[in-house]
């Protein structure tokens, strides 16, 4: 964290004190479009401070180069309200915080450039509590009248499967996808499903890295990857090298002390290490195992700068697949987005962020086609619809310098195809090594490297 | 038998209740004098860490001193807790329940001004070098004997935290304020009668908890990072070292954190780690059937 960072927060700490007395007297309401609109002049303010033209760029006209003009077949004048469950509080608010900050920069970008008002409200699942998720799904379903959630977290997006198939309510799952989400109604994954889909060419890598490795450890949560900890991995494994696993630990969502498991990884003498864990468990994980003096491959599911934060040095010994974002990618669309986002928060936007982003894009998409079709834009049946009949949206991902990345949406199982790849770390920043798909658990495992 | 893989669990075991013992002493010190359930003991805990990183980056501290002022910080926070939050309770002879609601309020409000005032971001302790740039203020060296290791984080974890402990016994055995802290554990009653200043001992016990719990902090901040939500589980550690250990007796909380990390670290030698808190429950349940007043602690408080 940078000092005048820690400088302006402190500041605005003593504004936010003296706004709290005000607050608790107002309102209640978690709808977060007047914080939005708060949140929009302070970033205007700030940017016409640094520089007029930037919140201009940031907002509107990349948007209009990309997407085409604004106006009433954009969606102008027709208000979408759009409901966000995430993990604003506890071990996992990083994630509710940068899930949120990409959403609400979608929202001003599409409202800036002639298209429709997308109106949020936040909802706290306590860091993927089920019974919270549910409630706050209720409650944004009947209070708020959402006809489209942004879920995040596994658990707590495959119980409310029932209520937005009911209401019902558009949903896209950016964060935590699941085998468990898979072909439910309403309900769809624009992130790979975790651990699952990247788990083969993980494995693959490995092997083509380190042919003599044939013990495995596998590491991993009772929430998320189980399907990958207890068959995929281990199946993957053999068929690559003949091998086994010899090593096979599971432990609870935030715990911090790894030792116990890494002293089992080292007395089995495992050739390599596969964590289907997530968030800042695998920070922990990597920093435990090198710290044993365990230096075996360490292979992992996913990237955020919080595990390397904690991790430090040790992270640069660390691979991972995954669908990964990167904010160095050409394409013309991930550019704009990088500077909005810079601009506005004063932060590289990240993974998670970006596909909550997308998110908001991929609705704006759907309610410009049923308005192009005569329907009812805030019907979530009519967007679905709309969804199924063309599945293939704009991305921030993949592309070029000259165009921009596309994603599509399997209309079967509702999961996403998404570009994936074997990543080192270098000096806490990904390197992309391998780039690789996602292939079924009956295919050679080898077939996941593209080549 | 695998003879490597248990003196390795041993040695985690120690370094992992040397810390809980640490913890403890943290809660026990204030439990036991003031009957306070004193959840929010967790705020000195990341005061302190929050402290160091603050002061190492904005006021360019060198490491040991921003270590200090992580302590002052976690001392200052749990006596603002004892002031503004306890006190004005107590001054109108609020219940124990009263007093409890408020640290359960504290504890869970506090992470979330963490995170208005610092971010959601785990934040590293780094100091600014030589040439002006902020590096890890921490080499956080690994000392390996063939099949055991043991970093110079676990071996200043063992050290401090059993010194700490040993003096915090001597000072309340050996001192003036420390027999007036036994005697206000023992019999509140009879010490008010005799003239001792209850006002004045709890905030001798606070200020002692927050430094310990400010240590705990800045351990596992030097080790891995500062966060919002980096204390709690630690402080609920602490406290079930008190009730495993001994409620009355200090040195059987030490004691009883010691044993807890080891029965910890231990049970995966057979079972899955995962089994571990569940062991740790067990073994504190049967051992509040068997023995309520804790594996050290005398029978009579």
């Amino acid at each position: 964290m940078e000092i005048n960072k820690l400088g302006k927060r402190a500041a605005a700490l003593a504004i936010a004190l003296s706004l709290t007395g005000l607050a608790a007297c107002s309102s209640s309401s978690d709808t977060t479009s007047e914080e939005s609109a708060a949140e929009t002049s302070a970033a205007e303010t700030a940017s016409e401070a640094a520089s007029e033209d930037t919140a201009t760029e940031a907002g509107g006209t990349c948007i209009n180069e990309i997407f085409g003009p604004g106006g009433e077949a954009a969606g102008e004048g027709v208000t979408l309200n759009g409901g966000m469950l995430l993990a604003m509080t506890g071990a996992g608010s990083f994630f509710g915080d940068v899930m949120s900050k990409g959403a609400q920069l979608a929202a001003d970008q599409i409202r800036e450039a002639g298209g429709m008002d997308y109106q949020i409200t936040i909802a706290d699942h306590n860091n993927g509590d089920v019974p919270t998720a549910l409630t706050e799904v209720k409650r944004m379903i009947s209070q708020d009248d959402i006809r489209v959630l942004q879920t995040s977290y596994g658990a707590p997006s495959e119980a409310i499967a029932p209520l937005i198939a009911e209401a019902p309510v558009l949903t896209l799952n950016g964060g935590g996808s699941s085998p468990g989400q898979l072909s439910k109604d309403f309900l769809w994954q624009n992130r790979m499903v975790f651990a699952e889909d990247p788990a083969a060419g993980a494995l693959a890598w490995i092997h083509q890295q380190y042919p003599d490795a044939k013990t495995l450890a596998l590491i991993g949560t009772q929430e998320n990857g189980v399907g990958v900890f207890q068959e995929t991995a281990p199946n993957a494994w053999a068929k690559l090298t003949g091998g086994e696993v010899v090593v096979a630990e599971q432990h609870n969502v935030g715990d911090t002390d790894f030792k116990g498991i890494a002293s089992k990884i080292k007395s089995a003498g495992a050739d390599a290490i596969l964590s289907v864990s997530f968030g800042d468990d695998l920070g922990y994980q990597v920093k435990a195992v090198r710290e044993a003096g365990i230096e075996v491959p360490f292979m992992g599911i996913e990237f955020t700068g919080q595990a390397a934060s904690i991790a430090g040095s040790t992270y640069d010994t660390f691979n991972f697949a995954t669908d990964f974002y990167n904010t160095e990618n050409p394409n013309p669309w991930n550019q704009c987005f990088v500077e909005a986002y810079q601009a506005k928060y004063g932060e590289d936007p990240e993974y998670y962020g970006s596909n909550y982003y997308e998110q908001v894009f991929i609705f704006w998409d759907l309610v410009k086609r049923v308005i192009a079709a005569g329907g009812d834009p805030t019907d979530p049946t009519q967007l679905q619809d709309a969804l199924i009949a063309d599945p293939n949206f704009k991305s921030v991902y993949g592309g070029s310098d000259t165009v921009v990345g596309e994603v599509t949406l399997d209309t079967n199982d509702h999961s996403i195809s998404k570009p994936m790849g074997v990543f080192s770390v270098s000096n806490g920043t990904p390197v992309l090594e391998q780039e690789i798909r996602k292939v079924s658990p009956a295919d050679d495992p080898n077939s996941a490297l593209v080549q | 038998m695998n003879f490597e893989l248990l003196a390795q669990l041993t040695i985690a075991g120690i370094v992992l209740g040397s810390f809980y013992a640490l913890l403890g002493v943290s809660f026990g010190l204030v439990y036991q004098t003031s009957k306070i359930f004193h959840l929010a003991n967790a705020i000195p805990f990341a005061a302190g860490g929050y402290g160091a990183v603050w002061s190492a980056e904005v006021l360019h501290l060198p490491l040991f001193v921003a270590l200090a002022f992580g302590l002052l910080m976690a001392v200052v926070f749990g006596l603002l807790i004892l002031f503004l939050g306890y006190f004005p309770v107590m001054r109108r002879n609020g219940a124990l329940l009263s007093l409890f609601l408020v640290s359960l309020g504290i504890t869970v409000a506090f992470p979330n001004l963490l995170q208005i005032v610092f971010g959601t971001e785990n934040i590293p302790l780094r100091t600014y070098n030589s040439e002006g740039e902020l590096s890890s203020a921490f080499d956080n060296r690994v000392f390996s004997s063939g099949f055991l290791t043991i970093t110079l984080i676990d071996v200043l974890k063992i050290i401090v935290s059993w010194v700490l402990i040993i003096a915090v016994v001597v000072f309340v055995k050996r001192t003036r304020s420390g027999r007036s802290i036994t005697a206000l554990r023992t019999n509140p009653t009879m010490a008010t009668a005799v003239g001792i200043d209850r006002k004045r001992v709890y905030i001798l016990v606070f200020a002692l908890g927050s430094f310990l719990a400010g240590v705990a902090g800045l351990f596992v901040t030097a080790e891995f990072v500062a966060s919002p939500v980096m204390a709690l589980q630690w402080t609920i550690v602490g406290f079930i070292a008190v009730f495993f250990g001994g409620i009355g007796s200090l040195v059987g909380t030490a004691f009883g954190g010691l044993v807890l990390g080891l029965l910890s670290s231990l049970s995966s030698l057979y079972l899955p780690v995962n089994y571990s808190p569940i062991v740790v429950f067990a073994s504190l349940f049967i051992i509040l059937l068997i023995r309520p007043q804790g594996l050290f602690g005398k029978a009579s408080v």
